[in-house]
């Protein structure tokens, strides 16, 4: 080893001893670094996703070979540590967000409003969960809008209110009880666009905007 | 000398914090608590066709669930043959999928492919030769589809997502009449 042999000016390391005694700290203190760096940067590539695992837009975040048997290390973690059966990305694709457009986390303490244009896919559904990916109850049993039930306006849009109390159009409910944050998927299924590998393409830009109006 | 320590500090904890960031990535799937297997597995026995309860609150099998998708699952076990599955195909939307307890999905179908609505699947590994067990006549065999599952214990989920607000009992209907079991006498 290197540190055997110099010197040292503290006081304090001289008189416990040894050069090899600062050396053995030294070493411990890089180890436990090195333990924090090491699992702290993998928890955070598997929980939260990275560029090369995820395709990012606004809030709307997707795990792009989610379910693929040959997804990458990091995707296959994701995935066992979800204890989800997703479909891989040429049948459906999925769609996360934890924030509003602005990048503030989503609470129930919050109504927000979130406007859609129209997604070429045979079906869609629109569902808000707490972060643990439980459905919230709510007296009016809604859960999720989907194509079929959502009520477009005349250009085909769709505007669906997320809020503790009832609202006009399409009303999605958070749930009463102390404020929680939440959790909103988008889940596509049929794209009718597909790349030549035959995934889903869905314009980015058309996914939905979600702006907060208010906050208790 | 006293200048180079700290870099060499530095560069052993880069090298170490690689290390232990490459054995946790590879480690944290064995290490999931409660993998979709082990979920589905308290649900009731290997190869029978098991509905999933429509998701609720507190009546989710799976995190995430579709509050507008009805499910059905069978978790298969190919120890003792290859297995078959049955279903009559309600609508476009719907689609079958197969997955290791992984969760890797490494065959589906769906609905809109399909020419006919029948499907007749047999789910038997590489080397389990279907030909022999099974399917006596030539042409029965010509709408079944064999499945080389990579996996002997697998999960087979079929979701019916629901194309209208009140569908839900149509599509509970049709999901009960799919069939998952034993290859050689399908009901």
């Amino acid at each position: 080893m290197p540190v055997t042999g110099t010197t040292t000016r503290s006081s304090l390391w001289r008189e416990e001893g040894s050069t090899s005694m600062r050396a053995l700290g030294y070493f411990i203190g890089t180890f436990a670094v090195a333990l924090i760096l090491g699992i702290g940067s993998a928890w955070y590539m598997i929980e939260r996703g990275s560029p090369l695992t995820t395709a990012s837009f606004g809030p709307w975040q997707s795990w792009l070979s989610e379910g693929n048997p040959n997804a990458d290390p990091y995707t296959r973690a994701h995935l066992a540590r979800s204890g989800r059966l997703p479909l891989t990305s040429t049948v459906a694709r999925y769609f996360m967000a934890h924030t509003d457009s602005l990048g503030r986390t989503l609470s129930s303490g919050c109504e927000y409003s979130i406007v859609g244009a129209p997604l070429n896919a045979r079906w869609w559904s629109l569902a808000v969960y707490d972060t643990y990916g439980s459905l919230i109850a709510n007296p009016s049993n809604r859960y999720s809008f989907n194509s079929e039930e959502a009520i477009r306006r005349t250009d085909g849009s769709f505007h669906i209110t997320l809020s503790r109390y009832a609202r006009p159009e399409n009303w999605l409910p958070e749930g009463r009880g102390p404020d929680r944050n939440l959790v909103l998927v988008l889940r596509i299924y049929g794209a009718r666009d597909t790349d030549i590998s035959g995934i889903g393409q869905i314009p980015l830009e058309r996914l939905p905007k979600i702006e907060r109006v208010r906050c208790e | 000398m006293r200048v180079r320590l700290p870099g060499l500090y530095i560069a052993l904890g880069v090298v170490l914090a690689g290390l232990i960031h490459v054995v946790a990535v590879l480690t944290l799937p064995m290490l999931a608590p409660r993998d979709a297997q082990a979920r589905l597995a308290a649900l009731g026995p290997a190869n029978t066709m098991i509905q999933l309860p429509a998701p609720a609150p507190g009546r989710q099998v799976m995190p995430l669930m579709a509050p507008d998708v009805r499910y059905a699952v069978c978790r298969y076990d190919l120890s003792k043959g290859p297995i078959r599955l049955k279903a009559r195909i309600a609508d476009d939307l719907w689609v079958i999928a197969f997955y290791t307890p992984l969760g890797e999905n490494y065959y589906a179908v769906v609905g809109a492919d399909m020419k006919q609505p029948d499907l007749d699947l047999i789910v038997a590994t590489k080397d389990q030769d279907v030909a022999e067990v099974g399917v006596d006549s030539p042409e029965a065999f010509d709408n079944v589809v064999v499945v080389t599952s990579p996996v002997k214990e697998g999960i087979a989920l079929i979701r019916a997502p629901l194309s209208g607000p009140s569908r839900s009992a149509e599509a509970e209907r049709a999901l009960k009449s799919a069939y998952c079991g034993p290859h050689d006498n399908p009901s």
